[in-house]
């Protein structure tokens, strides 16, 4: 019965349902979980890196950070080729609206576009929807820092922090318990890290096995997004580390 | 002998002398025109590259030159700059013309046109003065020049000056006259094609009253203005001041210069960012 | 040809734009308006093709509001004057091109800065001081060179915007029956009325005969 609506992304079914969908969202809970914290002086990003194969040349492979624009940068959970055509759609974005309206694109405005060009893809014919959930972390000068998700349908929300990808229910159990309104930075980053360690399968945590993405204000007070070298996620790690070893005693 | 000497003798022209047909060319009125029948649209044909680009020959054009009276005389002031179609030929000409100690002519227009014809001029009042033992009026030298270009309109001369002078009652004249045959008396003129720029600034700031630095500098100022923003005017600022006695020049100023002393002092020119 | 002005002054920008219409021989209309609301804090003067100047001014104020309903926030001038420009720009590569040069005056809310922005129908857009379109460009601009400065007040503005009409009905030989103006500042867009407009002192200050004897 349900084989006549699954093969198609444009029909609902019975329950009202889109399969296609659905099946879209299955396919990314078992992505690699990333994680967003929306602190006061800017956002973390950060996102486990599923190691394949040791074989794997780390430094040249998908990675799961992208910056969309001079203030935007998202994180990845789901098909690494789907997002990377709609990580490249949102840059285009980005650019022509710097280039029609000589401003940088709001966070609001850039995550809008991109959910309806992924709505798109549920509804016309001979489609299929994108395989992938975002992450955004931005800025803009009226509405300061943003932390948005989208999925496959289109959808999207604002939150202060959020999870997707696999294990996403524990991650959003222990942000909920964890977030504190008046959150820095740094310590964003730390429960970021702390929140990852507990929902990642690997014992230990290295900058092999995760990525991290940050948007605050630069050393000139200019909003910036940096995504973060290795050797900055291991001295972020070694204060992780030093921190839980405090905790066991 | 005396045959071949009489085939190439021509008597000494008087001023305006002829307007008689055939013969010799006596006068200023038997200037040879191209033998066709609308010279000026011939010409414009050949010369104008605003209608024609392809046009060989470019005459010089363009320019800001300006006079006024004031409580103190007549300030003349003109740009230097010669044009021919985009070409800059020249950052140094001498528009203004001394026709004598007492008279100037200023230069707008094609560049030929106004120094043969007001070095016409000059001769012409030089011979006014031997025949009449007294100068030239004002009004009269313009008048002459007027009447020459009257008589070559449509034949394509491209010519407007400002005559500028004391009249025999010692008061200061200007007559602008143009190659379309006009003679305009007035107190103050801006001619060429920065004139509009020239007028913004000296329109605003002319007094009667004005002292003679005030006027000098003003005249200055308002060429400079037209150099800012005409392309085809540039170069250096030539300054003159008429009294009854006769014209004093004050001096060349260059306006890459000038323009540095000026937006300092007045804390004008506020398009150009420093 | 019609007059088109705009000046910054330390706080607003005054937009000055002439009353009439001609056509052909005729004045159709001698208290036109050619300045459009944007938004809150932006007004555009327009003036070029007859047909061309309305039928744009509207495209762009539509275009603008709906931005505005789409994302919930009002354009800033700048971005406001950029996409305007860009819409000449792509109009200018198609086969009937819109006609239509531009001052865009705004203040930016946020900043508390005015802007005015000078675009012409090739696309070009300048930030500037002080700017003016067509024929009047040619009398003003140097008048302007010499008498704007930095941080006018307002009635320092409207007093040089004044000097500048003055300059144009003395000089210019088309009668353009008068100017209105709009002022754009930090309480939105206001129309104002110019000081009294007087014949340019070089012309209103010829010598008499009695003078010129004494001399």
């Amino acid at each position: 019965m349900s084989r006549r609506y699954d093969s198609r992304t444009t029909i609902f079914s019975p329950e009202g349902r889109l399969y296609q969908v659905e099946y879209a969202l299955e396919a990314i809970s078992h992505a690699g979980t990333a994680l967003g914290i929306l602190a006061k002086d800017g956002i973390v990003l950060a996102a486990e890196k599923k190691v394949t194969s040791k074989l794997l040349e780390q430094d040249i492979s998908a990675e799961k950070m992208y910056a969309l624009s001079k203030h935007v940068v998202c994180a990845v959970a789901g098909i690494d080729s789907d997002a990377s055509r709609l990580v490249q759609r949102a840059r285009n974005m980005a650019q022509n609206h710097l280039a029609t309206y000589d401003e940088e694109i709001p966070c609001d405005i850039l995550v809008k576009q991109l959910c309806d060009t992924m709505q798109g893809y549920t509804q016309y014919g001979g489609l299929r929807p994108f395989g992938v959930s975002f992450i955004y972390a931005g800025w803009d000068p009226v509405q300061g820092y943003q932390l948005y998700q989208s999925n496959p349908s289109g959808n999207y929300s604002g939150w202060l922090a959020t999870s997707v990808g696999a294990n996403n229910a524990a991650a959003q159990t222990l942000l909920k318990q964890e977030f504190k309104e008046e959150l820095e930075l740094e310590d964003a980053v730390q429960l970021a890290l702390k929140v990852l360690s507990k929902t990642m399968d690997s014992a230990t945590l290295t900058s092999t096995k995760i990525e991290l993405a940050t948007v605050g204000s630069g050393a000139d007070g200019e909003v910036k997004y940096n995504v973060w070298k290795p050797a900055d996620i291991e001295v972020a790690l070694k204060k992780h580390k030093e921190a839980e070893e405090a905790q066991k005693k | 002998m005396d045959a071949i000497v009489s085939k190439y003798t021509r008597p000494v022209a008087g001023p305006l002398e002829g307007l008689r047909s055939g013969g010799e060319r006596k006068s200023a009125f038997d200037f040879e025109l191209p033998s066709i029948d609308r010279p000026a649209a011939f010409l414009r044909a050949h010369t104008d590259d605003a209608t024609n680009p392809d046009a060989r020959i470019k005459i010089q054009h363009g320019t800001t030159t300006l006079s006024f009276k004031f409580q103190g005389g007549i300030v003349v002031a003109v740009d230097s700059r010669a044009t021919a179609g985009n070409w800059v030929a020249s950052q140094s000409v001498k528009k203004v013309l001394e026709i004598n100690p007492y008279l100037l002519g200023t230069m707008a227009g094609g560049a030929a046109d106004c120094q043969y014809w007001e070095r016409w001029l000059g001769s012409q009042c030089r011979l006014h003065e031997l025949r009449n033992k007294e100068r030239i009026t004002v009004s009269a030298a313009s008048k002459i020049l007027a009447n020459v270009m009257y008589h070559y309109k449509g034949a394509g001369l491209s010519m407007g000056t400002m005559i500028c002078g004391y009249s025999k009652q010692d008061k200061p004249e200007i007559f602008y006259v143009d190659s379309d045959g006009s003679r305009v008396p007035g107190h103050l003129f801006c001619v060429g094609s920065g004139q509009t720029f020239a007028y913004g600034v000296l329109d605003q700031g002319y007094r009667w009253d004005l002292s003679v630095d005030e006027a000098l500098a003003l005249g200055k100022r308002a060429i400079l203005a037209a150099t800012h923003r005409d392309a085809y005017s540039g170069g250096s600022v030539n300054l003159y001041h008429i009294k009854s006695e006769g014209w004093v020049y004050h001096g060349n100023y260059d306006v890459g210069t000038e323009i540095w002393k000026v937006k300092e002092e007045e804390g004008s020119f506020n398009d150009i960012r420093t | 040809m019609d007059i088109l002005i705009g000046l910054q002054t330390a706080n607003e920008v005054i937009l000055v734009t002439s009353r009439a219409i001609s056509r052909g021989v005729s004045v159709l209309k001698h208290d036109d308006n050619k300045v459009v609301k944007l938004n809150s804090y932006t007004a555009m003067a327009y003036s070029g093709e007859p047909g061309d100047v309305s039928n744009f001014a509207e495209y762009i104020q539509a275009n603008v509001a709906l931005y505005g309903l789409r994302h919930g926030i009002e354009m800033t001038p700048n971005s406001v004057a950029a996409f305007t420009r860009s819409e000449l720009a792509r109009s200018l590569r198609t086969r009937k091109p819109y006609q239509v040069n531009l001052l865009i005056g705004g203040f930016h809310p946020r900043e508390a800065k005015p802007m005015l922005a000078w675009v012409d129908y090739l696309g070009s857009k300048v930030d500037l001081p002080y700017a003016a379109h067509g024929y009047a460009a040619y009398y003003i601009t140097a008048t302007l060179d010499r008498y704007w400065k930095k941080g006018l007040t307002l009635e320092q503005g409207l007093k040089l915007a004044a000097q500048c009409v003055s300059e144009l009905q003395t000089r210019m030989p088309i009668d353009f029956k008068g100017c209105d103006v709009h002022i754009v500042g930090k309480s939105g867009i206001q129309s104002a009325d110019l000081p009294p407009i007087v014949v340019a002192p070089g012309v209103a200050n010829k010598p008499s005969e009695a003078t010129l004897a004494s001399a």
